[in-house]
């Protein structure tokens, strides 16, 4: 559903509209190229062994039938490139390929390279592997003592503990005790995963003057060009990563995978180039999803409904790597510190290895399940107190310019505002615990960091986003960055950006290919981050060849430079007598002294948080904020239940692109709504259940419900135009308006994750069996 | 994803066909739209040598009121509006079906005759191995029973339920002519997930009759999954009947998608003609039903949940059945 | 080239005459041997629509399609209904209203939306809902897909 039109009082000329996106046009007709469209002579075909066995010692692999099979041109097995990598420098503990133990079902055990996928495969099915079974760890509460034969040895003794985080702030134990109200909220969320529609791609070459060039299906090519670097010891400059138009990845694209090692290993090894390309189970396999979690959440508060304290313990299913696992165990923690204020606060968080598909960052990470057990206990305590769950959240919004008792600073919010707009959208006053009996409504809310104020690499110290700008003669404006479009529409940003401070079209702005040997380091698609720092580089760069054109335009124009503004396609000036010179001619006075013009701008964060150890997890230059109001029907025969319209206020400060933020806002509910009806990574023991498109239940159009989108953002100080993010935030609130639309419903708490139709009716159940009546029925 | 070698036949008849899939025996599957076959073909499932597409027999082809080609597609039947008048219990059925993409090639033999799906079965070659391959394809064991006898793959087509409440036949040929026999006999009630109809080697699916008392009948169709598309039924009961004023003249109630074929509950429906139907006597029938069935935990949703919303959708069905207007 | 293994049919209205062993599948067709990459790989099952295309006028998953069963048949990939300039009424409304983010899915919805379009000009919104149900989109959340197949049916 539409939003709001563009208020009358927007200032900006393309910034703030409707802006289709840049390469919408190559996309609709097939013709954009992602990496699999990528054709290269002589190319091969890369397969991977994968492990049967959830957790084995690897004794031997005999690989010389494979490599004797015609056709076969390269078997690699883990011992060829055995140094440890990971997202996180201070956590690697992935291997291109298992070299002493494979830790999942579907672990890389050996890798080929052959002419045919028919090849390959045969190739595969060759390889004799010597294993030991180890001791299977899928449960993770088991993986919190010691265990016989531990995932990793970097475990926490002798545990399969990888992370353990315990802060306290302020005296949470004397908050419950003087409180008037508490809830306890114990939640379980099942694993999801991203599920984005193109599978794992990447493409290697290694040519004779010694490069090697990596396409690659990857939200972030910095890291991935620092994890080739690393791994096969090619210095970063022998390297060129570049990223082809990707098929969505929220977060399952973001770490460096093992197959993206694999493919430019078995290049160098052959000589000839390789393609891998994942079938749809592999995928699953990969995951890198959300993690299953299990959270308990103690919220106090005093008589008025002032939030006294959170007392919140997280345990979290990792998985068999680290991935970006730390940053998750603490954003367990530290995502609950807003919309409110919370004085004092605990937090113990572990997230345990098990022998399972690795979970990592995905959409909203971190801040989406602890969010829900929060809003739900909100709403208990709103149910206790008497006090209506909207009065209860405004009472405790965090203010504009505060600190949280962690240090987070909190700058632009306008949560207040979003509260307001929908409780009077949905009607929520009339239809509050006043609807009939399997219908309800219920709010949550949420909130998310607009980008990590700490980049993940620190070293060397640079710029979190660099861009870089070119116009030549032609009077195209080429941008380089490596900022990575994933579909989200980042290059549409970009090129806005620049049009907007030149006055030009956007037809003249190329955004380029990101290719490491042109673009400039931006770290690349996650965190959010893209718009507020890829944002503020850009306008840096476009504000410095709108410098050096307005001097060209005042010499043409006879004035001062003060005095000359970028109108549409020109410079002008308001005379007296009013003149304006054509871009393109300012353009070619302002290139007589030294060609072509280019500029370079870039966005730095600055330092933020506290100095405890952790401080820096969560802290970002501006945050997010969201209310959002669902109204359910439940049939409560069968306990299926429909989200008939989602109300989402939402707060991204000014919106650039309209048409980008509404569809990032629907898409988010679409994906947030999956969790909580029917998506699930299905484990029995350590196996998965459901690698498929089929059995991983993302919801249908039918399913999806209206969507209303006000969007009440104020000017953000330091977001580019008052930007921050819209990305990952709008998906956090869809879950908990859902289930506390459930509860108003019918009666029930639902904090098992996907509540999925036997669960609902279970609820039911048990409600009637306890004759417990709900709104009269 | 690749598929394995096989020779493709194309014959032009269906004695033709049946004489190939003869001279192959054992060695063929026969290929009609492609939407089961295929993807457990990619799946390494139980791979033939030789395919028999019927693609290019021209008797299988096209529908009336009275007949249903095995080759019709699931869209063509959708697409015809005097045909989903007549039979609206059908059509409920056929617009369930999958997805519109499967639909467009998926046909009504293929429905009928679908692979009985079971979350150890429907999985890639990698997958089973690694567990250890089951009695459906390849193994010895059963993994959702633990036993090495019976398999128990769920029964997982739309259509069925909906002709067998209609009294359809189906008209079958072999090496040894034609015969004809009621739709309830096709499936087999004695078999299991791998011996599921009484099919013959070989022998091929040729048409649905309908007969002239399955016009005209108020009937539906219920189906239960998680996701609006896509998804196989997880239960799906239909419901077809007469009613003269309040009085049941006839009344039948299938059910499919819960056990390892599709069946018809007449014992508990033939006492209900005569009279008005109470609804104390409704929910009594849909209890029965409920009882009647034994799903296993091979599906997304839990046996026992499936089991409950067999009850409700029965007494659903029927109602609606009832109150909906007669074609 | 052996008449067994010889594959003649339509594609995008121009006669094609290909090497095509029995086991081909038509998605592998286009993309590996025919070098259309515009039809999308999404799942190769069945359970995606990525790799939608026209046979004969009506959508098919070219994923679960035996290429030989294409004899003498038209195929209409993406880059079939593009014209030779600019874009079609779907692919622009497409753009316009902010249907293809990741875009990996859109060919597969233009194609569905093509056809449907031809078949039903003025679908309403449940019609829409329904045809496109076999396609997948994971970052759209459908909303403005369905917005832009009925922006060009007028309603």
């Amino acid at each position: 559903m539409a939003s709001a039109p563009t208020p009358p009082t927007n200032p900006y000329r393309l910034l703030g509209g409707r802006i289709p996106y840049v390469e919408g046009p190559l996309k609709v007709t097939g013709r954009a190229e992602y990496t699999d469209d990528i054709q290269r002579p002589g190319l091969l075909v890369g397969r991977l062994l994968r492990s049967p066995w959830p957790h084995a010692r690897l004794r031997s692999i005999d690989v010389a039938a494979a490599r004797a099979l015609p056709g076969v041109y390269a078997v690699l097995t883990g011992d060829r490139y055995p140094i440890p990598f990971g997202v996180l420098p201070i956590t690697h503990d992935e291997t291109a390929i298992a070299v002493d133990a494979s830790r999942y079902i579907g672990d890389i055990i050996a890798a080929v390279a052959a002419r045919d996928e028919p090849t390959a495969e045969a190739a595969l099915a060759l390889i004799r592997v010597d294993a030991e079974p180890l001791a299977e760890h899928a449960d993770p509460r088991m993986g919190t003592s010691k265990v016989t034969d531990p995932i990793h040895a970097k475990g926490l003794a002798g545990t399969n503990i990888q992370k353990e985080v315990v802060q306290h702030f302020g005296d949470v134990d004397a908050a419950f005790a003087r409180a008037r109200f508490t809830a306890r909220v114990r939640g379980t969320f099942a694993g999801v995963t991203h599920a984005f529609t193109e599978p794992m791609a990447t493409i290697a070459e290694a040519t004779p003057d010694g490069r090697l060039t990596v396409w690659s299906a990857t939200q972030v090519p910095h890291y991935l060009h620092r994890t080739l670097s690393e791994v096969l010891g090619i210095p970063m400059h022998r390297i060129r990563v570049i990223k082809p138009e990707v098929g969505g990845g929220f977060g399952g694209k973001s770490d460096p995978l093992p197959h993206e090692i694999v493919c430019a290993a078995l290049a160098i090894e052959t000589g000839r180039p390789v393609k891998i390309l994942f079938d749809r189970e592999e995928v699953f396999y990969t995951n890198h999803g959300r993690h299953p979690t299990q959270n308990e959440v103690r919220v106090a508060a005093d008589a008025e409904g002032n939030l006294l304290a959170y007392d919140i313990e997280a345990l979290i299913d990792g998985g068999a790597w680290s991935s970006f696992g730390t940053v998750t165990t603490y954003y367990n923690g530290v995502l609950a510190m807003g919309p409110y204020r919370v004085p004092n606060f605990r937090y113990k968080g572990r997230r345990v290895y098990t022998t399972k598909p690795p979970s990592g960052a995905m959409r909203a990470h971190g801040g989406t399940n602890i969010r829900y057990s929060i809003e739900v206990a909100l709403d208990r305590i709103a149910e206790e107190s008497g006090i209506d769950p909207f009065d209860l959240r405004e009472r405790n919004a965090l203010a504009p310019n505060s600190t949280t008792v962690n240090r987070f600073e909190i700058t632009s919010t306008s949560f207040l505002e979003c509260l307001s707009a929908v409780r009077k959208a949905s009607d929520w006053d009339r239809k509050f615990r006043q609807l009939p009996y399997g219908r309800g409504i219920g709010l949550g809310c949420g909130f998310y960091i607009s980008g990590s104020n700490s980049p993940i690499h620190f070293t060397p110290k640079m710029p979190q986003s660099t861009v870089h700008l070119k116009v030549d003669m032609d009077g195209g404006i080429a941008v380089h960055s490596m900022q990575a479009d994933i579909g989200q529409g980042s290059n549409t940003l970009l090129a806005a950006i620049v049009a907007e401070v030149l006055g030009v079209d956007l037809e003249r702005v190329h955004v380029q290919r990101v290719d490491s040997d042109v673009s400039p380091v931006d770290l690349g698609s996650y965190s959010s981050r893209v718009t507020f720092m890829m944002g503020n580089a850009a306008r840096s760069a476009a504000e410095q060849l709108k410098g050096e054109l307005i001097t060209a335009a005042a010499g043409l124009l006879g004035t001062p430079p003060e005095e000359v503004m970028v109108g549409h396609e020109c410079f002008e000036t308001r005379g007296p007598p009013p003149a304006s010179v054509p871009f393109l001619e300012v353009l070619h006075r302002a290139m007589e002294a030294k060609g072509a013009l280019t500029a370079s701008g870039s966005y730095q964060t600055r330092p933020k948080g506290g100095t405890f150890k952790g401080a820096k997890a969560g802290t970002a230059p501006a945050y997010s904020f969201a209310a959002y109001v669902a109204e359910v029907s439940v049939d409560v025969e069968t306990g299926e239940y429909r989200v008939r319209k989602v109300w989402a206020g939402f707060d991204c400060g000014r919106p650039l692109n309209r048409l980008a933020v509404e569809g990032q806002i629907e898409g988010s509910i679409h994906m947030g709504l999956g969790q909580v009806m029917g998506e699930s990574m299905n484990y029995r023991g350590s196996r998965l259940f459901n690698p498929s498109l089929l059995e991983y239940k993302i919801p249908m159009p039918q399913q999806m419900p209206e969507v209303e989108i006000l969007l009440v953002g104020k000017d953000d100080p330091e977001g580019p135009f008052g930007a921050k993010e819209a990305g990952e935030g709008p998906l956090i609130a869809t879950l908990p308006a859902v289930g506390n639309a459930l509860y108003d419903a019918v009666g029930v708490r639902f904090t098992d994750l996907p509540i999925t139709p036997d669960k609902v009716l279970r609820g039911i159940d048990r409600r009637v069996a306890e004759r417990r009546a709900w709104k009269g029925a | 994803m690749h598929l394995d070698p096989f020779e493709l036949h194309r014959p032009r008849s269906v004695e033709e066909a049946v004489r190939l899939a003869s001279e192959l025996s054992g060695q063929c599957d026969y290929l009609a739209g492609g939407t089961d076959l295929l993807p457990n073909y990619k799946m390494h499932l139980n791979l033939r040598p030789h395919l028999i597409a019927l693609e290019d027999i021209p008797e299988l082809r096209g529908h009336s009121f009275e007949r249903l080609g095995a080759m019709e597609r699931l869209a063509d039947l959708e697409g015809d509006p005097a045909f989903r008048a007549a039979y609206p219990g059908i059509q409920d059925a056929v617009g369930e079906v999958a997805t519109p993409l499967v639909r467009a090639s998926g046909t009504v033999g293929g429905n009928l005759l679908v692979e009985t799906r079971c979350f150890f079965f429907n999985q890639s070659f990698f997958w089973r191995a690694s567990l250890g391959f089951c009695l459906k394809a390849d193994g010895d064991r059963c993994h959702v029973v633990p036993q090495k006898e019976r398999c128990y793959a769920t029964f997982s087509g739309d259509l069925a339920p909906s002709l067998l409440v209609l009294d359809a036949d189906v008209e079958v040929a072999g090496p040894s002519g034609r015969r004809r026999l009621p739709l309830s006999g096709l499936y087999d009630a004695a078999g299991d997930g791998i011996r599921r109809t009484r099919l013959a080697p070989g022998e091929l699916l040729v048409a649905v009759h309908l007969p002239p008392s399955a016009r005209g009948q108020r009937a539906g169709y219920k189906k239960l999954r998680v996701r609006p598309s896509f998804d196989f039924p997880e239960l799906g009961v239909a419901v077809a009947g007469r009613w003269d004023g309040t009085r049941v003249e006839s009344l039948r109630i299938a059910v499919g998608g819960v056990e390892t074929y599709p069946r018809r509950f007449d014992a508990l429906t033939d006492p209900l003609a005569g009279a008005p139907l109470s609804e104390e006597a409704l929910g009594r029938v849909a209890s029965e039903v409920m009882r009647g069935v034994r799903p296993v935990h091979n599906t997304f949703l839990l046996p026992d949940y499936r089991r409950r919303v067999v009850e409700v959708y029965v007494r659903r069905a029927v109602r609606e059945a009832r109150e909906g207007s007669a074609a | 080239m052996p008449s067994r293994d010889r594959l003649r049919f339509r594609l995008n209205g121009q006669p094609v005459d290909v090497f095509c062993p029995d086991p081909r599948i038509l998605l592998d067709l286009l993309r590996e041997d025919l070098r259309l990459t515009g039809t999308k790989r999404g799942c190769d099952l069945g359970t995606c629509g990525c790799c939608t295309v026209l046979l004969d006028g009506r959508p098919a998953l070219s994923c679960l399609t035996l290429a030989r069963l294409v004899e003498s048949r038209e195929v209409t990939t993406i880059e079939g209904v593009t014209p030779p300039q600019g874009l079609s009424p779907v692919q622009r409304a497409f753009v316009e209203h902010g249907a293809t983010q990741c875009g990996f899915c859109t060919p597969g919805f233009v194609v569905t939306a093509t056809a449907l379009l031809r078949a039903n000009p003025h679908p309403s919104r449940e019609e829409i809902e329904r045809a496109i149900a076999g396609n997948l989109c994971r970052c759209t959340g459908y909303t403005k897909i369905i917005e832009a197949i009925a922006a060009v049916g007028g309603r």
